[in-house]
C-alpha cells in the first residue's frame, strides 16, 4: 500500500441522481506512467478531483503519496486541470512565482525556476507581459510550467494537449517523458486514446463511472490479439471471393479507400496460416496483421458488456476528438 | 508566509493596485469637495425679482397699513439679515471659519439670504370693503409677478381684530396667482398674521413689543459636561455623527464585499480556480480571499475615517468622538464584513458571471438597506424597543448598534457586548454556510443556481 503513489478503494461519488464514479479501486505504483482513458463524461475528471481532494467521495478510501488526503501532500503534487486558466491581469512571471510559492517554494527559488522554465518552453521574452496578452497556446504552456515548476513527485495531467499545436504538443510530450524519467509518477488523462498509447505504460479505462480495464499496455495488446488482416492486392479490382472462400477467413470487406481489404479471422484460425493462404490465392502488394488500438479495445470491452454499439461508441470518441481539436 | 496569507496578499495587491480602485477611492472625496464648492454657485441661480401688488379688502381698517409696513423692502431685508444671523448662531463654532457663517461649508455668508431669495417689491393696495370679489380675483390672471401685476388678494374677516358676538375671532382668506414663489406667499402670510396679532394686542391695550419681549427667549447653546471639561454640544453634529459612522461602516463593508464577489467570479470564469485548488484547499482559498478583502475594507475605512478625524481635529472638535467608538467601529466592521463578505464570496462562487450575481445579490442588498432606511428613527430614539431588538439581530446588528452607540443616548455597554457576541456567532454561521456553497459552487459551471439549489448544496457538502 505505502509504495503506491495513489490508492483508491471502493470510491463512489454521486451528483444528485448521477453516479459519476462507482466503486472504483485503483493502485498506481510510484514512478509509473498511467493513462486514464475514456470518453468525455466517463468519470475521469471526477476521479482526478477526488484524488486531488478538490471534491470528496461519498464513500471509499483515498491515499495519495502515503497520505490520507492530497491536502497533506499538495506541495508534492503537480496538477494540470482540464478546466484551466490564468489570472488575466497578472504578469506571466509573477503568476508563476505566485503558484510556485503556493506550492511551498521559497521566493528566490521560485523566481529562478520560473526564469529557467520559461526559457525552456520558449517563453523567456514574455515573462513581463500580462497573461491576457499571450496566445491560447502560450497560456497553455504557462499553465503546464505552473504544474511542474516545483518538481512534483506526482504529476496529474488532465487533457494536457488540448489546445496545443503539433509542435507544442511534441514539446509538452517530451517534458512529460523527462519528468517521468526523473522518477515522477505521471497520471495522464485523455479521451484521445492514441495519445495515451504513445506515452503510457499502463492503462486504466473508465466508462460510465466504472473501471473497465486496468492493465499494462503490453498485457492489453497480448490479451486482445489481432483478429484482423490488412491486405493490399496489386489489382485493386480483384474479386473479394478469392479470399472470402479461404479456410480460416470469417469475412472480407473493402476499406474506405477501396485499395485495402479487411480480412476477419475465423474463431480458432491461426493468423500465420491464413496469411499464407491469402498470399497464395492472389498477388498482394502488402499483407499484415492489424494490431488493435486502444480505441478498438475500448469499443470491444464496452460492446461486450452491453454498453452500446461499436459504431455509436466510435462516433462518441470521434466527436470528442473533433471537439477537442476545435 | 502561510498559503492563506499569500492568497490574502495577492487579493489585496490585485485589488488596490488597480486603476479602478485608486480612482474610485480617491475620486469620491474629490467629487464631494467639488460638489460642496460648486453647489452654492449652482444654487445662486436666483428666481427673477418680484415686483407686484397685494390687494387687501380690510373691513376692520386696522390691517392694511400694518401689512404695508411689514412688507416694506427694507423691513424684508432686515428680517433676512436676522435669519442669516440665527443660522450662523446655530452652526457649530468650529465650522464657522469654513462656512463663513453660511449654512453650507464653503458657501459664504450670503448663502442664507440667497436661499431666502431676493428682496421683493410688494406694494399694498387697499380695496373698498364692498369691492366685487370675483372681479378682483380675475386680476390675478393678468400680467406677471415682475411687471407690477397683482400677486395676491387678501380678504380680512370682519371679526379678525375684535371678537364677534359669540366671542370668536376670524382670520383672512388669501387668493394667490398661479405658481407664485412659495417664499412670497410666506412673506404675505407672515405679514397678515403679524398685522392681525398686533391689531388684536393693541385693541386690548397691550404693547406688541412688550409681549414679544415677554414671550421671547434667546437661543441657548447647550454645554456638554465631559470628563475632560465642558464643551458646546452641537445639535447638528449630534445628528450627523451616527450617520457618518454608519456610512463609514457600510461603505467599507460593501466595497470590500463587492470586490470579494467580483474577484471570485473572475477566478471562476477565467478557470484559474482549479489550478489554485491544486495548491490550496477551497477553505484556505476562501479564507485567504476574505482576509485580503478585509484589508481592502480597512484601507477604505482608514482613508475616509482618517479624513473625518483630521477634519474634527482641525476644527477643535475631536472631543466629539469618544475613542471607544473607534474601537466599536472596528469590531463591528469585522463582524459586518465577515458576515456580508461570506455571503458575497458564496454568491461569487455559485454564479458564472456578474449578471447572474445580481439576482442573488438582491436579498443581501435589501437587508443592508434596512438600517439605512431606519437610520433616522433609530438615531432619534436609540433606546426604543425596536432599536434595541434591531441592534441584536444579525446581519443588521453591527449597523444598528453603531447608530445607537453614536447617538445622544448610547445604550448600556452590556447591550453593545451582547450584540458583539451575537455578531461573532453569526460570523461563524455565515462562514460555515459560505464555505459549503463555495466548495461546491466554485467548480460548477453552467446553469446558475437558484435559492433552492444553494440550500441543496448546503445539505450536500
Amino acid at each position: 500500500m505505502t509504495d503506491s503513489a495513489i490508492s483508491l478503494s471502493g470510491v463512489t461519488k454521486t451528483f444528485g441522481a448521477t453516479v459519476a464514479v462507482q466503486d472504483l479501486d485503483l493502485e498506481v505504483p510510484r514512478g509509473a506512467m498511467y493513462g486514464f482513458i475514456g470518453p468525455n463524461g466517463a468519470g475521469k475528471t471526477t476521479t482526478i478531483r477526488i484524488v486531488m481532494s478538490i471534491i470528496f467521495p461519498d464513500c471509499g478510501e483515498v491515499r495519495v503519496l502515503g497520505r490520507r488526503s492530497a491536502l497533506e501532500a499538495k506541495d508534492r503534487i503537480g496538477y494540470l486541470p482540464e478546466e484551466r486558466g490564468v489570472y488575466r491581469k497578472m504578469r506571466v512571471a509573477a503568476f508563476l512565482r505566485y503558484v510556485g510559492q503556493l506550492k511551498g517554494m521559497k521566493g528566490a527559488d521560485a523566481g529562478r525556476e520560473v526564469t529557467r522554465w520559461l526559457q525552456r518552453v520558449g517563453l523567456g521574452e514574455v515573462a513581463g507581459k500580462r497573461c491576457e496578452e499571450l496566445s491560447k497556446g502560450m497560456q497553455q504552456k504557462v499553465q503546464f510550467v505552473a504544474t511542474i515548476l516545483h518538481r512534483p513527485e506526482l504529476l496529474i495531467l488532465d487533457e494536457p494537449f488540448s489546445g496545443l499545436d503539433p509542435v507544442n504538443m511534441r514539446l509538452v510530450r517530451d517534458l512529460i517523458r523527462e519528468e517521468h524519467e526523473r522518477g515522477t509518477t505521471v497520471i495522464f488523462s485523455t479521451h484521445v486514446m492514441h495519445q495515451a498509447e504513445e506515452l503510457c505504460d499502463h492503462i486504466v479505462m473508465i466508462h460510465d463511472g466504472s473501471k473497465r480495464l486496468d492493465d499494462g499496455l503490453r498485457t492489453i495488446r497480448e490479451r486482445h490479439e489481432a483478429r484482423l488482416l490488412e491486405v493490399e492486392p496489386i489489382d485493386p479490382g480483384a474479386d473479394l471471393a478469392l479470399v472470402a472462400g479461404l479456410d480460416g477467413v470469417a469475412g472480407v470487406e473493402r476499406d474506405h479507400d477501396r485499395f485495402h481489404w479487411k480480412v476477419g479471422l475465423a474463431e480458432g484460425a491461426a493468423a500465420q496460416e491464413v496469411l499464407a493462404r491469402i498470399v497464395a490465392a492472389l498477388p498482394v502488394a502488402r499483407v499484415e496483421l492489424h494490431r488493435p488500438s486502444l480505441e478498438d479495445v475500448f469499443v470491444e470491452i464496452v460492446t461486450r458488456s452491453g454498453g452500446g454499439s461499436a459504431s455509436q461508441l466510435r462516433d462518441v470518441l470521434r466527436g470528442a476528438e473533433v471537439r477537442a481539436a476545435g | 508566509m502561510s498559503t492563506v496569507l499569500r492568497v490574502a496578499w495577492r487579493e489585496l495587491v490585485a485589488t488596490v493596485m488597480t486603476k479602478g480602485f485608486i480612482l474610485g477611492i480617491l475620486l469620491t472625496p474629490v467629487l464631494i469637495g467639488i460638489m460642496l464648492v460648486f453647489l452654492p454657485a449652482l444654487m445662486s441661480t436666483e428666481p427673477p425679482k418680484v415686483d407686484g401688488e397685494l390687494a387687501v379688502i380690510d373691513p376692520t381698517g386696522e390691517i392694511t397699513n400694518r401689512v404695508r409696513a411689514y412688507l416694506a423692502p427694507e423691513e424684508i431685508a432686515r428680517r433676512h439679515e436676522e435669519t442669516a444671523a440665527a443660522v450662523k448662531e446655530a452652526m457649530p463654532d468650529g465650522l464657522e471659519p469654513l462656512t463663513g457663517g453660511g449654512i453650507a461649508p464653503g458657501a459664504g455668508p450670503d448663502v442664507v439670504k440667497m436661499v431666502l431669495g431676493t428682496v421683493p417689491e410688494i406694494s399694498v393696495r387697499e380695496l373698498p370693503a364692498g369691492a366685487e370679489l370675483e372681479a378682483e380675483k380675475a386680476s390675478l390672471l393678468e400680467g406677471t409677478p415682475q411687471d407690477g401685476g397683482r400677486l395676491a388678494l387678501a380678504v380680512v374677516a370682519p371679526n379678525a381684530v375684535t371678537a364677534d358676538a359669540r366671542g370668536r375671532f376670524g382670520a383672512y382668506e388669501l387668493y394667490v396667482r398661479e405658481k407664485l414663489d412659495d417664499r412670497i406667499i410666506g412673506e404675505i402670510k407672515d405679514a397678515l398674521r403679524e398685522a392681525i396679532v398686533e391689531a388684536r394686542l393693541r385693541s386690548r391695550g397691550l404693547d406688541p413689543d412688550d409681549v414679544a419681549a415677554l414671550v421671547g427667549l434667546p437661543r441657548v447653546k447647550p454645554k456638554a459636561v465631559t470628563r475632560v471639561g465642558e464643551r458646546e454640544d452641537t445639535e447638528v453634529l449630534n445628528e450627523l455623527l451616527p450617520m457618518a459612522f454608519m456610512l463609514l461602516l457600510m461603505m467599507s463593508t460593501l466595497t470590500s464585499g463587492q470586490y470579494l464577489m467580483t474577484t471570485t467570479i473572475e477566478e471562476k470564469s477565467s478557470r484559474v480556480v482549479e489550478l489554485l485548488l491544486s495548491a490550496v484547499s477551497p477553505m484556505k482559498l476562501m479564507a485567504g480571499k476574505i482576509t485580503g478583502q478585509l484589508a481592502v475594507g480597512l484601507i477604505v475605512m482608514a482613508l475616509y475615517g482618517g479624513m473625518g478625524v483630521v477634519a474634527l481635529v482641525s476644527f477643535s472638535m475631536a472631543g466629539l468622538v469618544n475613542p471607544m467608538l473607534v474601537v466599536y467601529l472596528l469590531i463591528f466592521y469585522f463582524i459586518a464584513y465577515f458576515v456580508l463578505g461570506s455571503f458575497m464570496a458564496a454568491i461569487g462562487a455559485a454564479v458564472n458571471d456578474m449578471r447572474e450575481a445580481q439576482s442573488l445579490m438582491m436579498p443581501v442588498m435589501l437587508v443592508v438597506m434596512v438600517p439605512w432606511v431606519l437610520a433616522m428613527p433609530i438615531s432619534r430614539h436609540p433606546n426604543s424597543l425596536f432599536a434595541t431588538v434591531a441592534s441584536l439581530v444579525p446581519p443588521i446588528n453591527p449597523f444598528v448598534m453603531m447608530l445607537r452607540l453614536t447617538s445622544t443616548a448610547p445604550p448600556p455597554a452590556w447591550q453593545a457586548w451582547l450584540s458583539i457576541a451575537i455578531g461573532v456567532a453569526s460570523v461563524f454561521g455565515a462562514v460555515w454556510m459560505a464555505a459549503k456553497v463555495f466548495r461546491i459552487g466554485i467548480l460548477m459551471h453552467g446553469k446558475p443556481p437558484n435559492l433552492a439549489t444553494l440550500v441543496r448544496w448546503l445539505r450536500l457538502a
